[in-house]
C-alpha cells in the first residue's frame, strides 16, 4: 500500500445518500470497509464480463514503478442500457477510484466513486454535446 | 383487478428504490399512460391460432412492494383520493407528516426474491452485509431507464394480509438448520455457496418470477404449444407446453425451475408448475418438492402483460398465497448473462474468507 498512490480515506462518508446496487455475491466477505482505499490511475482494460465488470487501471508509485489493481464494478448488462459500450472507457483514461480493498490484501477492490481529473464523475456527458 | 392498472412506463431515479410509487408520482419524468384493461380485445395483439400473443421482451421491475405496508391494515388499494392526499411509497396508507409506515411483514417491492435486508444482515451468510458499494452514480449516472409498472395496489401479495402467511413449524426447523449448517460451512467451498453467487439460480428467478433486483427483464417467445421464457437473471429459460395436461416427469424427478404445464382459459395462460427440488428458497423460506405454482399471463393490451401467481407448499407455509405484478415491454433485447464468464467474486469470496481465518488465527 505505501508503495502505491492508495490513500486511506478516514471516513465512508463519502458514500452516503449513494444508492447501492445489489450484488451477485457477499461483499462483506469480499471486501473490506475499514480499508477504504483512494487511487488514481490510468485504465489499462475494462472487462465488461458478468456478473460484474472490472476495470484494470495502473497506479504510479511514488518512486516510479507501477502497481495494477482491479476494481470491480456494475453488471454490463445494466451498464449497456443505460448506454455505455466498451469504447465508453478507453485505456488511457485517468481516474481517481474511492472505494474498499479486497480483504486478502491484493490489489483489488470495489469501485464506489470514480472520478475523471477535471473532477467530473466518470461518463458525464461533455459540456456542448447533446448526449 | 387489473383494471386498477394505473401506470405503465416510467424512467425513476432509483434503480432500487423499493414502494416508490409516491416518489414516482412526483417526478417530472413520469410518463404515467393508463392500461386499457376494459374489454376491448382489439388492443390486445395475436397470434393466428386466435390467442393473445405473449410475445415481447418486458421488465417485470415495479414499485408496488412486495407486503403490504404495515399501517395499510386489509387495505388492498389505494384510491386517487389517497395518492392525492400523499400516501404511497415508503409512507404506505399515512399521509405526509405521520409516523412511517412500518414494515408488513418482509420484502421489498419487486426484488423481494430471497434478499431481505432487514438488519442489515445478509440472510445468506448471516454476516452483516456491506451497505457501502458501487452504484450507478460512479458512473455519473444520476438517473437510470429501468422501466417499472407501478400500480393502485398496496402490495404484490394480493388478498386481505397482503403478505406471506407463516411458516409451518416444520419449516421453521428446516430453516434454523439450514442456518446452523450454513454458520458453520458457508465458507467451506465453492458447493457450500449460495445458488445465486454459483451462477445456477438467482433467488426471485422463481416461479413465481419476481424482479431480481436489476436486470429484471423477461422474454417471452411464443409459437403453436409452446410458450418459451428466458430471464436475464441468471441466463436460464423455461419452456411451456401449452397443450395442457400434467407433468410428463415422474414424481421421482426433481428440478430446480420445476415442470411447468399450461394451458390456455380463454385469454389467460395458466401455467401449473411441480416437481421442483428441496434445495432451493422461496422469498427466504426453504421449500420442498410438494410445492406448487399456479401463474397465470395476460396480454393486458400491447405493452402489458398481467402476471398472477399463487404458491402452496403445505410443508413450509401456513396456507397458499398469492399475488399480481404488471409487465412492461421495454425497448430492449435480453442480454446474454454469461454468470460463470467473470465470475471472479466465487474465488475472490473463498480467498477473503481464508484471509479472515488466517487472521483470526494469527490473533489467538
Amino acid at each position: 500500500m505505501k508503495k502505491t498512490f492508495a490513500v486511506l480515506v478516514a471516513s465512508i462518508g463519502i458514500l452516503v445518500g449513494a444508492a447501492p446496487m445489489w450484488a451477485h455475491h457477499a461483499f462483506a466477505s469480499e471486501f473490506d470497509e475499514k480499508h477504504p482505499i483512494k487511487l488514481r490511475g490510468v485504465v489499462t482494460q475494462w472487462e465488461l464480463v458478468n456478473p460484474h465488470s472490472w476495470i484494470h487501471i495502473d497506479v504510479k508509485n511514488a518512486d516510479g514503478s507501477v502497481t495494477p489493481w482491479m476494481i470491480e464494478g456494475g453488471s454490463p448488462n445494466a451498464l449497456f442500457r443505460l448506454g455505455f459500450t466498451k469504447n465508453s472507457l478507453p485505456a488511457g483514461t485517468e481516474l481517481i477510484i474511492e472505494g474498499y480493498q479486497a480483504k486478502d490484501g491484493a490489489n483489488r477492490g470495489v469501485g464506489a466513486k470514480l472520478t475523471y481529473m477535471d473532477g467530473k464523475s466518470l461518463f458525464l456527458k461533455p459540456a456542448g454535446e447533446d448526449k | 383487478m387489473s383494471h386498477r392498472v394505473l401506470a405503465s412506463t416510467l424512467a425513476s431515479a432509483a434503480l432500487l428504490t423499493a414502494s416508490a410509487f409516491g416518489q414516482a408520482q412526483g417526478q417530472a419524468q413520469t410518463k404515467a399512460a393508463a392500461v386499457k384493461t376494459t374489454p376491448a380485445a382489439a388492443a390486445i395483439p395475436r397470434t393466428a391460432d386466435g390467442h393473445p400473443d405473449l410475445s415481447g421482451v418486458f421488465s417485470n421491475v415495479t414499485t408496488v412492494p412486495m407486503a403490504r405496508p404495515a399501517n395499510c391494515g386489509t387495505k388492498e388499494f389505494y384510491t386517487p383520493e389517497d395518492i392525492a392526499a400523499g400516501m404511497g411509497g415508503a409512507r404506505g396508507c399515512a399521509t405526509p407528516g405521520a409516523a412511517p409506515a412500518g414494515r408488513g411483514g418482509g420484502g421489498r417491492g419487486g426484488a423481494a426474491g430471497g434478499r431481505g435486508a432487514a438488519a442489515n444482515i445478509d440472510p445468506e451468510t448471516g454476516q452483516p452485509a456491506l451497505q457501502v458499494h458501487y452504484d450507478t452514480s460512479q458512473f455519473g449516472l444520476s438517473g437510470n431507464t429501468i422501466v417499472r409498472s407501478s400500480s393502485m395496489r398496496t402490495s404484490i401479495i394480493t388478498g386481505p394480509d397482503g403478505k406471506i402467511p407463516p411458516l409451518t413449524p416444520e419449516a421453521q426447523k428446516r430453516q434454523q438448520d439450514r442456518a446452523a449448517y450454513n454458520r458453520v460451512h458457508q465458507w467451506d467451498g465453492p458447493e457450500s455457496r449460495p445458488l445465486g453467487e454459483r451462477c445456477i439460480m438467482w433467488p426471485a428467478e422463481g416461479p413465481p418470477m419476481l424482479s431480481e433486483g436489476y436486470n429484471s427483464d423477461i422474454q417471452l417467445v411464443q409459437s403453436a404449444g409452446y410458450v418459451g421464457v428466458v430471464q436475464e437473471m441468471i441466463h436460464d429459460s423455461r419452456l411451456i407446453p401449452t397443450n395442457g395436461g400434467p407433468t410428463l416427469l415422474p414424481a421421482s424427478v426433481h428440478q430446480w425451475f420445476g415442470s411447468p404445464r399450461g394451458h390456455w382459459e380463454g385469454d389467460k395462460l395458466v401455467v401449473e408448475t411441480t416437481n421442483f427440488t428441496d434445495k432451493t428458497t422461496l422469498q427466504q423460506a426453504p421449500t420442498t418438492d410438494k410445492l406448487k405454482v399456479i401463474e397465470k399471463f395476460s396480454r393486458i393490451d400491447a405493452n402489458n402483460v398481467l402476471y398472477e401467481f399463487t404458491v402452496d407448499d403445505p410443508n413450509t407455509w401456513t396456507k397458499p398465497w398469492s399475488g399480481e405484478v404488471t409487465w412492461t415491454k421495454i425497448d430492449s433485447p435480453i442480454y446474454e448473462y454469461a454468470c460463470h464468464e467473470g465470475n471472479y467474486g466465487m474465488a475472490n469470496n473463498l480467498s477473503g474468507q481464508r484471509a479472515t481465518e488466517k487472521k483470526a488465527a494469527e490473533q489467538k
